[in-house]
C-alpha cells in the first residue's frame, strides 16, 4: 500500500534491492542512523516520495519488531526484511518479492556487524544520517543487486534456521489493535506534505487503470 | 473552486504551448511523468522540465485531458478546423496523457501520409509514452504501422515481395547493408527492453519485439544469436517473467529453423539425401560447413538447458523456469525427431516461423495438437530413428547432450536436495510430464494407448447418446 500507492511505481519482477537502512530501536520510537537507496527503477518524479515512504516503512517496522528477531513483511510486490539485534541495533532491507530472502538476512547480519564495530554504541540513540559516519551502505546495496555476485552464501544451505523468521503478510499485522496505517502516515515526520497528500489520493485510486 | 470556461481555455492553451516549448528546448527528453501535486497553482506552469525528464503536475490533468480530447473530436467531426501544427501539438499532448486514444494516433497517421509529419517522430513520441504507460496497446500498434512506413521507405521494392528468409538488413544475400534499418532495429530492441523492465510480463512489449525481428531482421542469424546472448542476463534477473522466457523460446525456434533451412539450402536440390550426410560426416566443403551449423543446434539446446538448470538451482520454486524447461526440451525433442526422418517431409512445427502477431497468439495452443499428429505418424520410422539419434548424439560435445536420461537425473538431483516445497512440486510435475507427454508418445504402446483411449472415449460417447434416445 505504502509504496505501491504511487502510480507508475517500480517494475515488480526485477530481483532488486530498493533500500538498506540501519536504525536504532529506542524505547518508544526508532531512530534512522544511515540509509542507502536505489530508486532507479521508479519513475523520476516519484522518487522523492518513494524514498520518504521507504524511510517511514523502515522506521515503523523496527519500532514494531521485538529485539532479537528477524522478520519478513510482505507488502504487495515488495518484501521488507528486518533484523533487530539484542542490543537494539536494527537493519531493514526493502526488496522486490523475487529477491531471495536468505541473501537479505546475510546482508543484514554483515552490515549490522560492521556498523557496530565502526560506530560507537553511545552514538546510536541520538544519531542521525548527518551525524553518523558510516559510508559502506551504498556500496553494499550496489553489490548485492545481483544476488549471485554478492557472495557464496546464496548457494549455501542456510545457516539461519528459516523457521525462526517471522512472516507477516501485510504491514497492518505489525500494528496494535485499533491502530490505522493512515493515521501513522499523517503523523509521520518522515513524510513531507506532498507525500502525505499523495498517499491520501493514491489510496482512493486504482492506480493501474487511472490516467492520472 | 469552479473554473470558468474561459480560464480553462487559457490554462489549457498555455499548457499545450509549454509542452511544445519543452520539446524544443530539450530534444533529449527521455521520460515523462506525473508529479503528485493535488493543489492547483494557476499562475505557475504545471509543466516541469528537470534534466531530461518532463513532468506534469497532477492537478491540471483533469482540466487538460477533456479539453484537448474534445478539441480533437470536434476537428474529426469537421466542426472545428485545426491547422497541421496545432494538430501535431494537440495529438502530442493528448497521447502523453492518454496513449490509448486511437483517434489521436490515427490523425498522426494521416499527417504522416501527407508527408507533413516525419514518421520517426512518432517513434520518439511512442518511446516517451511508454516510459509512463509501458503496456499501452495502441502505442505498440501504431509503432508497428510506423515501422512498416520506414521499411517501405528503406526498401521500396522489397517491401512488396514476400520472400521467406529474405534478409532485410543485408549480408549474405548480397544486398547493401541498410544503416537506417540497423539503427531503427537497435532502437526498437532498446525500447522493448525498457518497457519490459517497467511492467512485469509485459506481453505487448515482448510481442512487439518478436514482430520487429520477424519483419526487420528475418533470417538474420547474427541478430538472433546476439539477442539470445543479450537476454541471458535479463532473464536471470527476472526469473518470473514468463514473457521474457517466451521470447527466448521464440529465438530458439527461429535459430533452429534458420540453421536447418541453411543446412538444407546449401545441400542442393536432393532433399532426401542431405540428412544422411550428417551422421556419417562425409561430404564436401559446403556439407562440412552445414554440418557444423547443424552440430551447433544440439549445442544451442545444451546451453539453454544449462542456463535453465543454473537458474532453477539458484532460485528454487519459480514455476516460470520449469515451464521454460518444458518448452526447450519439447523443442529439442521434436527437432531430433525431424532429423531422424528419412522418409518424406513431415509437417514441422519448427517451420512455422512466419507467425504474424495474431498467429503467435494461437501458437502455443496449436503446438500440442500438431505435435501429437507428428508423433503418431512416426511410429513406423521409430526403430531406425533411434539408432541414427544415438549416432549423432555421440558425435556432439559430451557435456552438452540433452536427452531424457539427463533430464531424469536432473529431476532426481533437485528432488534430493531441495528444501522448498514448491520446487519439489514443480520437479515432480516435470518428471510426470516427461513420462506422460514425451515418453508415452515415443513408444509404440504409448501411441496405441492414445488410440485406445480415443476409441474408449468415442464408444463412451456412443453409449451416452444411445441412453438418451427413448
Amino acid at each position: 500500500m505504502l509504496v505501491k500507492g504511487l502510480p507508475g511505481g517500480a517494475s515488480r519482477v526485477n530481483m532488486k534491492l530498493y533500500s538498506l537502512s540501519v536504525l536504532y530501536k529506542g524505547i518508544n520510537k526508532s531512530n534512522l542512523l544511515k540509509a542507502a537507496y536505489d530508486l532507479s527503477s521508479f519513475s523520476f518524479f516519484q522518487r522523492s516520495s518513494v524514498q520518504e515512504f521507504m524511510t517511514f516503512t523502515s522506521a515503523l517496522i523496527v519500532e514494531r519488531s521485538s529485539t532479537g528477531t528477524r522478520s519478513s513483511i510482505k507488502e504487495q510486490e515488495y518484501l521488507c526484511h528486518v533484523y533487530v539485534r539484542n542490543d537494539s541495533l536494527g537493519g531493514v532491507v526493502i526488496a522486490d518479492g523475487e529477491y531471495p530472502s536468505r541473501v537479505c538476512f546475510t546482508l543484514l547480519d554483515k552490515v549490522l556487524d560492521e556498523f557496530s564495530r565502526q560506530v560507537d554504541s553511545i552514538d546510536w540513540p541520538s544519531g542521525s544520517p548527518a551525524t553518523i559516519s558510516y559510508t559502506a551502505l551504498d556500496s553494499y546495496l550496489a553489490k548485492y543487486q545481483n544476488p549471485r555476485e554478492a557472495d557464496a552464501m546464496t548457494k549455501v544451505q542456510a545457516e539461519l534456521d528459516e523457521t525462526k523468521i517471522i512472516l507477516h503478510n501485510t504491514m497492518e499485522s505489525l500494528l496494535e489493535r485499533g491502530e490505522k496505517l493512515d493515521d501513522l502516515v499523517q503523523k509521520s515526520e518522515h513524510l513531507g506534505t506532498q507525500s502525505k497528500a499523495f498517499y491520501k489520493t493514491a489510496r482512493k485510486q486504482n492506480s493501474c487503470c487511472e490516467v492520472m | 473552486m469552479a473554473e470558468s470556461e474561459e480560464e480553462v481555455d487559457v490554462l489549457v492553451q498555455r499548457v499545450v504551448k509549454d509542452i511544445n516549448n519543452a520539446f524544443k528546448k530539450n530534444p533529449n527528453i527521455d521520460e515523462i511523468g506525473l508529479i503528485p501535486c493535488p493543489e492547483a497553482r494557476y499562475n505557475r506552469s504545471p509543466i516541469v522540465l528537470v534534466e531530461n525528464k518532463l513532468g506534469m503536475e497532477s492537478w491540471c490533468v483533469k482540466f487538460l485531458l477533456p479539453f484537448v480530447h474534445n478539441k480533437l473530436l470536434l476537428y474529426r467531426q469537421r466542426k472545428q478546423w485545426l491547422d497541421r501544427e496545432a494538430l501535431i501539438d494537440i495529438t502530442c499532448t493528448l497521447l502523453l496523457l492518454n496513449p490509448d486514444f486511437t483517434t489521436a494516433w490515427n490523425v498522426r497517421k494521416e499527417l504522416a501520409q501527407c508527408g507533413v509529419l516525419n514518421p520517426e517522430r512518432d517513434l520518439y513520441l511512442g518511446k516517451l509514452v511508454l516510459t509512463k504507460f509501458p503496456k499501452s496497446p495502441e502505442t505498440w500498434i501504431h509503432r508497428r504501422w510506423v515501422l512498416q512506413q520506414v521499411l517501405r521507405q528503406c526498401r521500396p521494392r522489397a517491401a512488396e515481395q514476400k520472400e521467406p528468409g529474405e534478409v532485410e538488413l543485408g549480408g549474405a544475400q548480397g544486398s547493401p547493408p541498410n544503416e537506417r534499418l540497423r539503427r531503427v532495429l537497435r532502437d526498437e530492441m532498446k525500447v522493448c527492453a525498457e518497457a519490459a523492465g517497467r511492467y512485469p510480463s509485459n506481453y505487448n512489449a515482448w510481442s512487439h519485439r518478436i514482430w520487429v525481428l520477424q519483419n526487420l531482421a528475418k533470417g538474420n542469424l547474427k541478430i538472433l544469436y546476439d539477442e539470445l546472448s543479450s537476454m541471458k542476463l535479463w532473464v536471470s534477473t527476472h526469473v518470473s517473467d514468463h514473457s521474457g522466457f517466451h521470447y527466448r523460446q521464440f529465438l530458439m525456434k527461429a535459430l533452429v529453423a534458420e540453421l536447418s533451412r541453411a543446412a538444407d539450402a546449401s545441400c542442393g536440390p536432393s532433399q532426401d539425401l542431405h540428412r544422411s550426410h550428417w551422421p556419417n560426416g562425409d561430404g564436401v566443403g559446403p556439407a562440412a560447413a552445414e554440418e557444423s551449423r547443424t552440430a551447433s543446434v544440439p549445442e544451442l539446446f545444451g546451453k539453454e538447458l544449462e542456463l535453465c538448470t543454473d537458474l532453477i538451482e539458484t532460485y528454487p520454486g519459480h514455476e516460470t523456469l520449469w515451464c521454460h524447461r518444458r518448452h526447450v526440451f519439447f523443442l529439442w525433442y521434436h527437432w531430433r525427431k525431424e532429423q531422424s526422418q528419412d522418409v518424406g517431409r513431415q509437417p514441422s512445427l519448427l517451420n512455422h516461423t512466419d507467425e504474424t502477431l495474431s498467429g503467435s497468439l494461437g501458437a502455443s495452443a496449436g503446438r500440442n495438437v500438431q505435435a501429437m499428429d507428428v508423433d503418431l505418424a512416426l511410429e513406423e520410422s521409430k526403430q531406425t530413428s533411434y539408432t541414427q539419434d544415438s549416432k549423432r548424439l555421440k558425435r556432439g560435445p559430451l557435456q552438452l547432450r540433452p536427452g531424457l536420461p539427463s533430464e531424469h537425473s536432473f529431476v532426481t538431483k533437485i528432488l534430493s536436495g531441495c528444501r522448498s516445497p514448491e520446487q519439489g512440486r514443480f520437479a515432480a510435475a516435470y518428471r510426470k510430464w516427461l513420462d506422460s507427454v514425451i515418453v508415452a508418445a515415443d513408444t509404440r504402446s504409448g501411441s496405441v494407448k492414445i488410440k485406445a483411449n480415443m476409441n474408449k472415449r468415442i464408444s463412451k460417447r456412443k453409449t451416452k447418446v444411445e441412453t438418451l434416445l427413448p
